[in-house]
């Protein structure tokens, strides 16, 4: 039954996505339709592939000697994600047929969601190294797809390859990281690496895990990476709550979890973890402290709260981890959403030229407070018990400064979230927009979501017991839904984190009353650099852009040259073969 | 049952011919108008049909035979008489002496590397063999028909030309 | 090294193969290249008789051997045909000239 769910849930979007593709674009109610279909038909059997979880693989393909099985492995870790993919994907699938309504090539953007869909469950569930490599590619492939999708704007297209050539770089880090652990293990399946790295030469199993980290941070937008994610939103808002805030980018929390047992014992692992994930906390929530752009705000309060997921790992904490990416997943996809509503109804991104929009849109702006609520971290929403858990695992499991910018990070959070709320559906209106209500396939997908925020911290047993009975080899500690929240909230350091989520609310509230306090224009230079790291996208990319211009001398198109090529290669196999044999 | 006197004697023929074969496909490849290279490229599948007939099979050397020194030669001289025969023989892309080293040095590992896996002495394969295993290989025989078909379509259709009337009507 | 109906025929194979890579190297008219190609595959022919010999395996060499052969035919057959047609829009059959796909 798990295998079936697992041939379902990968092919399933696939299909769909040949199917709205075959479907031409003169029938764009037809591609609607299928895609919807197949996307909560996916979204569903996710859910039933929940129930059938086990450490075992559900699904073996021999390969040959080479490449070894093809293993899916439903266990805790993958299932969670696979569920979270399909059903967030299917509620941006349904967000798409209002947002999308009257756009061109809709059999190519809904052909990339679908496929990412797939893609992305296949790299949770693979249980084989060098596959999920592959779906990783391919998830790399749809978002620069996505992010590039109004292809005619120069600045999405510079910003698709940007992104494509910053997460290839972690791709590369991933490939080397498989290759060396198949060269030492002879195995390319990830039970193996988990069961022997122990049995890997010290020098080995530390570069192995440093290339995973790299991996892991380019595709997570966090530091040095996290230049390509506030530029990738000029992808269509459903793209950028699905792709970027609640599935690809939890690809790399996905690896370092996945991996913690392999590559805890190694020196200086953990606490380079944890300063990543600290550094891109900090960095990000400053920058989204001016920026002028909402998704811009959004998109830096993602990888602030990635920031918050890495931290927990580097922590120890995997349980605190997944759950605040659970979370995060929910609320994060419901900002995006509603924003996203918001952007669709005036036109205009700027947050400078909105003002007092809640009167005019009353559902969006409820909705979306629930959502700026559980990212502050407010007591009874889902944000707040994942990122209090996150803070108490810090407090006792890594060193107190780190805690204390983390603390500063929420308060910092708070502070910009309330600006945001602020400027878009409060105050006085800067400018004269035209409004017009969100439809109903926007108001489905944001209910649905919005309801999600308030219950899913409920699943929190549900969750832990998953993820304890089907990992072996990460040691979890059992806890129930009551015990969670029972420490929770008697612990004083939720209380100290609440007083400093207060004082940022209070902060942002009295400014935007006209009370000039911490005014931030200082900050802009330094924001607009990236705190210059945008030096090191400029390096890649410019690098990759001339490397390739050197390159293309070699494709001259003759078949004479080609010919050379091949026969060239043929005397370099054959000599390797005269050497090595 | 060979005696061992008729396996050198085997062995001398065989050389002969493949000598042959690879001094007329040297020919075949500089020769300066391609009518010859055609003549030589029969002679060669003539030579190489032999040896296969002398490893024993038989059908296998006639297909061969009928296929290459006939119909192969055939196609070659319709397409030049269309195309035209020029004795055009500029000098090549690839400056020689690289191709000659590059060629001859793979070759050399190729051969010296298959060499062990050749065993010295063998029977010789019996020749209605290729007949009784096509009832194991009926696949190959669909797919050759399928590519036959395929093959005829497609220079049918790349063969086909407007002809110049029948434009000139539409005009007017 | 013993000089034996097979291993001489080993060598006629690696020759024609050669000999043809060095066709393919060095041609620059287009229907030199379709009948270079066909050199190659009696070279690949005759090696695939022979292994069905040596190897004990006759009648699949030898069925192998004819479906490349009919294979090989269809493709001198489509590739004359493109060569006509190339003629008739480029004018030429010299393969450089022809190349307009470069990166």
């Amino acid at each position: 039954m798990a295998g079936i769910c697992v041939i379902l849930v990968i092919a399933l979007p696939w299909l769909g996505a040949v199917f709205v593709w075959l479907a031409g674009d003169e029938r764009p109610e037809a591609q609607h339709r299928s895609a919807v279909l197949f996307s909560v038909l996916t979204g569903l059997v996710s859910l039933v592939l929940l129930f059938f979880a086990s450490p075992e693989p559900a699904l073996r393909l021999p390969l040959g000697r080479a490449f070894g099985e093809l293993t899916f492995v439903p266990d805790g870790l993958g299932v969670s994600l696979t569920a979270i993919a399909a059903v967030v994907g299917s509620l941006a699938v349904i967000f798409s047929v209002d947002y999308m309504h009257g756009e061109a090539q809709l059999g190519r953007y809904y052909f990339l969601v679908l496929f990412f869909i797939g893609a992305m469950t296949g790299l949770v569930l693979s249980g084989n190294l060098l596959f999920t490599f592959f779906f990783w590619e391919i998830t790399a492939l749809s978002s620069y797809g996505l992010i590039s999708f109004y292809n005619d704007d120069p600045k999405a297209v510079t910003a698709g390859i940007k992104a494509l050539i910053m997460t290839q770089v972690g791709g590369v880090g991933l490939l080397a990281g498989t290759l060396i652990a198949f060269a030492h293990l002879g195995s390319l399946q990830i039970s193996d690496l988990l069961a022997r790295a122990a049995t890997l030469p010290a020098g080995a199993l530390a570069a192995i895990a440093f290339s995973f980290l790299v991996a892991a941070a380019a595709k997570s937008a966090q530091f040095p990476f996290h230049t390509w994610l506030p530029d990738a939103m000029e992808a269509p808002t459903p793209v950028s709550a699905l792709i970027h805030a609640a599935t690809m980018v939890n690809a790399g929390i996905y690896l370092l979890a996945r991996f913690y047992p392999a590559f805890e014992p190694v020196p200086a692992w953990t606490s380079s973890v944890l300063l990543v994930g600290l550094i891109s906390a900090l960095i990000s929530s400053v920058s989204a402290l001016t920026a002028n752009d909402l998704k811009r705000v959004l998109a830096y309060s993602t990888v602030s709260q990635l920031g918050y997921m890495v931290y927990a790992i580097g922590a120890g904490g995997i349980l605190a981890s997944q759950f605040h990416l659970l979370s995060h997943a929910v609320f994060k996809a419901l900002l995006f959403l509603a924003a996203g509503s918001v952007i669709h109804s005036v036109g205009t991104r700027d947050l400078r030229r909105m003002g007092r929009l809640g009167p005019r849109m009353p559902f969006v702006r409820n909705v979306f407070i629930v959502g700026s609520l559980a990212l502050v971290g407010v007591p009874i929403l889902n944000g707040f018990w994942s990122k209090e858990l996150i803070l108490e695992i810090g407090l006792e499991h890594s060193p107190i400064w780190a805690y204390a910018v983390m603390l500063l990070c929420a308060g910092l959070t708070a502070f910009y979230t309330f600006r945001m709320v602020w400027l878009v559906f409060f105050g006085k209106e800067r400018d004269y927009l035209q409004v017009h209500n969100a439809g109903s396939a926007m108001k489905v997908s944001l209910g649905i979501l919005a309801a999600g925020t308030c219950l899913t911290w409920l699943f929190f047993g549900g969750l832990n017991g998953l993820l304890t009975s089907t990992l072996p080899f990460h040691e979890l500690e059992h806890a129930t839904l009551r015990q969670m929240a029972v420490a929770i909230v008697s612990a004083p350091a939720t209380w100290l984190a609440m007083s400093i989520v207060a004082a940022g609310l209070i902060i942002s509230w009295l400014r935007a009353r006209g009370l000039a306090l911490f005014g931030g224009g200082w900050l802009n230079p330094f924001v607009e650099s990236s705190f210059g790291f945008e030096w090191v996208n400029r390096l890649m990319v410019r690098g990759t852009y001339r490397l390739a211009a050197q390159l293309s001398a070699t494709q001259t198109g003759e078949l004479n040259w080609n010919i050379l090529g091949i026969i060239g290669a043929l005397l370099v196999v054959l000599v390797v073969l005269w050497f090595g044999a | 049952m060979e005696s061992m006197q008729s396996y050198g004697l085997d062995a001398f023929w065989e050389a002969v011919l493949l000598l042959g074969a690879v001094f007329c496909a040297y020919r075949a490849i500089v020769a300066k108008r391609i009518l010859s290279a055609t003549i030589y490229l029969a002679c060669i599948s003539a030579l190489t049909s032999a040896i296969i007939y002398l490893l024993g099979a038989a059908q296998v050397a006639v297909m061969e035979l009928s296929v290459g020194a006939g119909l192969v030669t055939v196609l070659l001289v319709y397409a030049l008489s269309v195309v035209g025969d020029d004795a055009m023989d500029p000098a090549s892309v690839i400056p020689k002496p690289l191709a000659f080293a590059l060629v001859g040095l793979t070759a050399i590992l190729l051969g010296s590397m298959a060499y062990p896996a050749i065993p010295a002495y063998f029977e010789r394969g019996s020749m209605t063999l290729a007949i009784s295993l096509w009832q194991s290989r009926v696949l190959d025989v669909w797919i050759q028909i399928v590519l036959i078909f395929s093959g005829v379509m497609g220079v049918l259709g790349l063969l086909s030309e407007k002809t110049p009337g029948r434009t000139q009507e539409i005009h007017q | 090294m013993i000089v034996t109906p097979f291993n001489v025929i080993l060598f006629g194979v690696v020759a024609l193969l050669g000999v043809g890579f060095y066709g393919l190297l060095i041609t620059r008219n287009l229907i030199k290249v379709v009948m270079v190609l066909q050199i190659l595959i009696k070279g690949v022919v005759l090696a695939l008789v022979l292994a069905g010999t040596v190897g004990g395996n006759p009648g699949l060499g030898q069925s192998t051997a004819a479906t490349v052969i009919v294979a090989d035919t269809i493709v001198a057959v489509v590739g004359l045909a493109l060569a006509v047609q190339v003629r008739r829009r480029f004018g030429t059959l010299d393969v450089p000239k022809i190349s307009t796909l470069r990166g």
